[in-house]
């Protein structure tokens, strides 16, 4: 403890360079810790809904379905019950792309008692099932544009099959609450309304996107699919059924193994900023040969001296992921707004870095720290007194 | 006043090197830097090693202040046999035995005038308040208390130099070792840090070994002795 204000005092002493190593590291771990964050919201976001499975056109999303699908499906064995639900692409105005937030028609009564993550309280529910204008919205939409119960607003589609005459008249019958503890990544920026509203106004032409389809057991999943797809497999519109993880993994966003691909990058990043802060210490021990020299001439051993410079690269690890989590905890909520980025994370809301990655990226940049002056520091520890003098 | 007690004389002597060797191997050369050398440094002696360049007199002092390694013959400086310590001990032992002051100060820039002379007492037991208490006795020695605070680029040359001697005997070490001290001095800052280190020999009974070229800066010296091609040749007293 009595070095620490040794080593301070060398890192003060080029500030800059401690300062862009530092900032480097801090990067690296704020990259990590978003990125991880991102990917623990992603898993728990993918592994919801086990007893959930969608059924869609085997082709693609943008063609729809049968209305008369949905009994035939739910009378499939070991399917609990079925939900239309149909992405509908509302605006408030069309000509403002940067306004836009997801909503759905969905069949509201079957849809909300499979899907507990959306928790309504009973009279704003009971309001919503009455009301076929009715819509209800996540509380992070409502806080964005600052609606509440009972406001009215009008949306557009920007799906040309949903255009109408006129855009559609909604009465928000309920703000939704969300769990993030037992569901995380729970999107709370949807607004969700009556499939038979949409049926009605498009003059039954809304057909349908996807059948939400309940089953008893998770186990079940893989036979009631292919039950469901054989019940289609000889008609014009043939489908494809998933789980709903695999549903949302197939989607553009997740397209590929976005995990594995955002753990590629953070280990990329880790790797890189390990080899500047290593050149970094590289370049501070070369520049203190004749230092290194009077320490041990007075009397510091070998080992001490190894111990003062990888302590200045831990402190300069241990300073950047400090920085780094500070950095992530506090923008970690602005990435919502960030362009490109922003679409990705905004269906994530809530996310903040977990304790545990926290841990784990403070491990990091102690690790960094410690791997970068390593070598360094061997060099200093076994460097002789009159080698180093000789450089003066 | 420093904590720095006079020594009081004792019959073994201070440095004491028996057929001491050094050699160096380049390539497949072996290079003798020193050839057989015998030397007795008394107790609060104040030795002058002279000579041209590459005579070896820097390895010689290297070896006296256990920072180097002879390939034969023994060393024993402070009643210590310095060859037979491990690389732990022997920097144990620097930290408690010997003073070193380099030609070029090689004070640590980023350290204050009294961080840089409480250094050596880093290692010691001593708490924090008795460290720099004592580093600040040691600058007042040399006359530099109100310039604790400085950094070393703050500091004329003789300054620093006189920062250095600070340094060098904080720990109160028998004995002190200088490599050409004013080498790097005009001549009133030289004649200065001459002052002071006759003023550690004769009142306070430490035992100086320097090496220098300066012919005026050894006549402050008991004693003289040349070295050339690594041999001991004459001394004067």
């Amino acid at each position: 403890m009595r070095f620490l204000p040794f080593i301070f005092k060398h890192l003060r002493k080029n500030w800059i360079r401690s300062g862009s190593t530092a900032c480097a590291i801090a990067l690296c771990i704020f990259l990590f810790c978003t990125l991880q964050t991102f990917v623990a919201s992603l898993k728990g976001f993918l592994g919801q809904g086990t007893t959930r499975l969608i059924t869609r056109h085997n082709v693609s999303l943008v063609f729809r379905l049968p209305n008369a699908y949905e009994a035939k499906i739910a009378a499939v064995p070991g399917v609990e019950r079925v939900a239309v639900s149909n992405y509908f692409g509302g605006m408030r105005d069309l000509s403002k792309p940067a306004d836009a937030f997801t909503n759905f028609a969905i069949e509201a009564d079957s849809f909300l008692a499979m899907y507990p993550e959306f928790i309504l309280a009973e009279p704003e529910r009971k309001a919503f099932l009455e009301d076929q204008h009715g819509c209800i919205i996540g509380r992070a939409l409502a806080e964005t544009f600052h609606w509440k119960v009972g406001d009215t607003i009008q949306l557009e589609s920007n799906i040309s099959s949903y255009r109408t005459a006129r855009p559609l008249d909604f009465v928000i019958s309920g703000i939704y609450q969300t769990d993030q503890v037992r569901y995380p990544g729970t999107n709370e920026s949807v607004l969700f309304f009556h499939y038979k509203y949409l049926d009605e106004a498009t003059g039954r032409k809304a057909r349908v996107s996807t059948f939400r389809v309940e089953i008893a057991h998770p186990r079940q999943a893989g036979v009631i699919s292919h039950a469901i797809d054989d019940l289609f497999e000889n008609s014009d519109t043939q489908t494809h059924t998933e789980t709903e993880a695999q549903y949302r993994a197939s989607l553009g966003i997740l397209g590929g193994n976005l995990i594995v691909l955002l753990n590629g990058i953070a280990l990329a990043v880790m790797f890189t900023i390990l080899l500047v802060t290593a050149n970094t210490m590289s370049m501070a021990v070369r520049e203190r040969h004749t230092e290194i020299a009077v320490l041990k001439t007075l009397g510091f051993s070998n080992r001490l001296v190894l111990f003062l410079i990888l302590g200045e690269s831990v402190a300069l690890g241990a300073l950047g992921a400090v920085t780094g989590l500070l950095l992530g905890r506090s923008l970690i909520n602005v990435l919502p707004n960030v362009p490109v980025i922003g679409d990705v994370v905004r269906g994530f809301p809530k996310m903040n870095v977990p304790p545990q990655i926290g841990v784990v990226g403070l491990g990091i940049g102690l690790s960094v720290g410690l791997g970068a002056g390593l070598f360094p520091s061997l060099l200093a520890y076994r460097a002789r007194i009159t080698e180093l003098l000789r450089h003066v | 006043m420093p904590e720095l007690n006079p020594i009081p004389a004792a019959d073994e002597a201070a440095v004491a090197l028996d057929s001491v060797c050094k050699m160096y191997k380049r390539d497949r050369q072996r290079l003798v830097v020193l050839d057989g050398i015998n030397l007795s440094v008394s107790e609060g002696e104040f030795l002058a090693l002279m000579g041209p360049s590459g005579s070896g007199k820097t390895t010689l002092l290297n070896l006296i202040a256990g920072i180097d390694r002879p390939t034969s013959g023994s060393v024993v400086v402070a009643g210590t046999d310095v060859t037979a310590l491990s690389e732990s001990a022997l920097a144990k032992w620097r930290s408690r035995s010997v003073g070193f002051i380099f030609q070029f100060y090689n004070l640590i820039p980023v350290l204050t005038a009294v961080e840089n002379v409480e250094l050596p007492l880093m290692l010691t037991p001593l708490a924090k308040k008795e460290r720099r208490e004592r580093a600040l006795s040691a600058l007042r020695m040399v006359s530099l208390a109100d310039r604790g605070r400085h950094y070393p680029k703050q500091l004329s040359g003789g300054q620093e130099q006189r920062v250095a001697i600070a340094r060098a005997i904080v720990t109160d070490p028998r004995v002190v070792v200088a490599d050409e001290p004013t080498g790097d001095l005009d001549a009133k800052s030289a004649e200065e840090i001459l002052d002071l280190m006759q003023t550690l020999n004769e009142e306070f009974r430490k035992t100086i070994v320097m090496v220098t070229h300066d012919p005026r800066a050894a006549s402050r010296a008991h004693s003289q002795k040349y070295l050339e091609k690594g041999v001991l040749l004459k001394s004067e007293q």
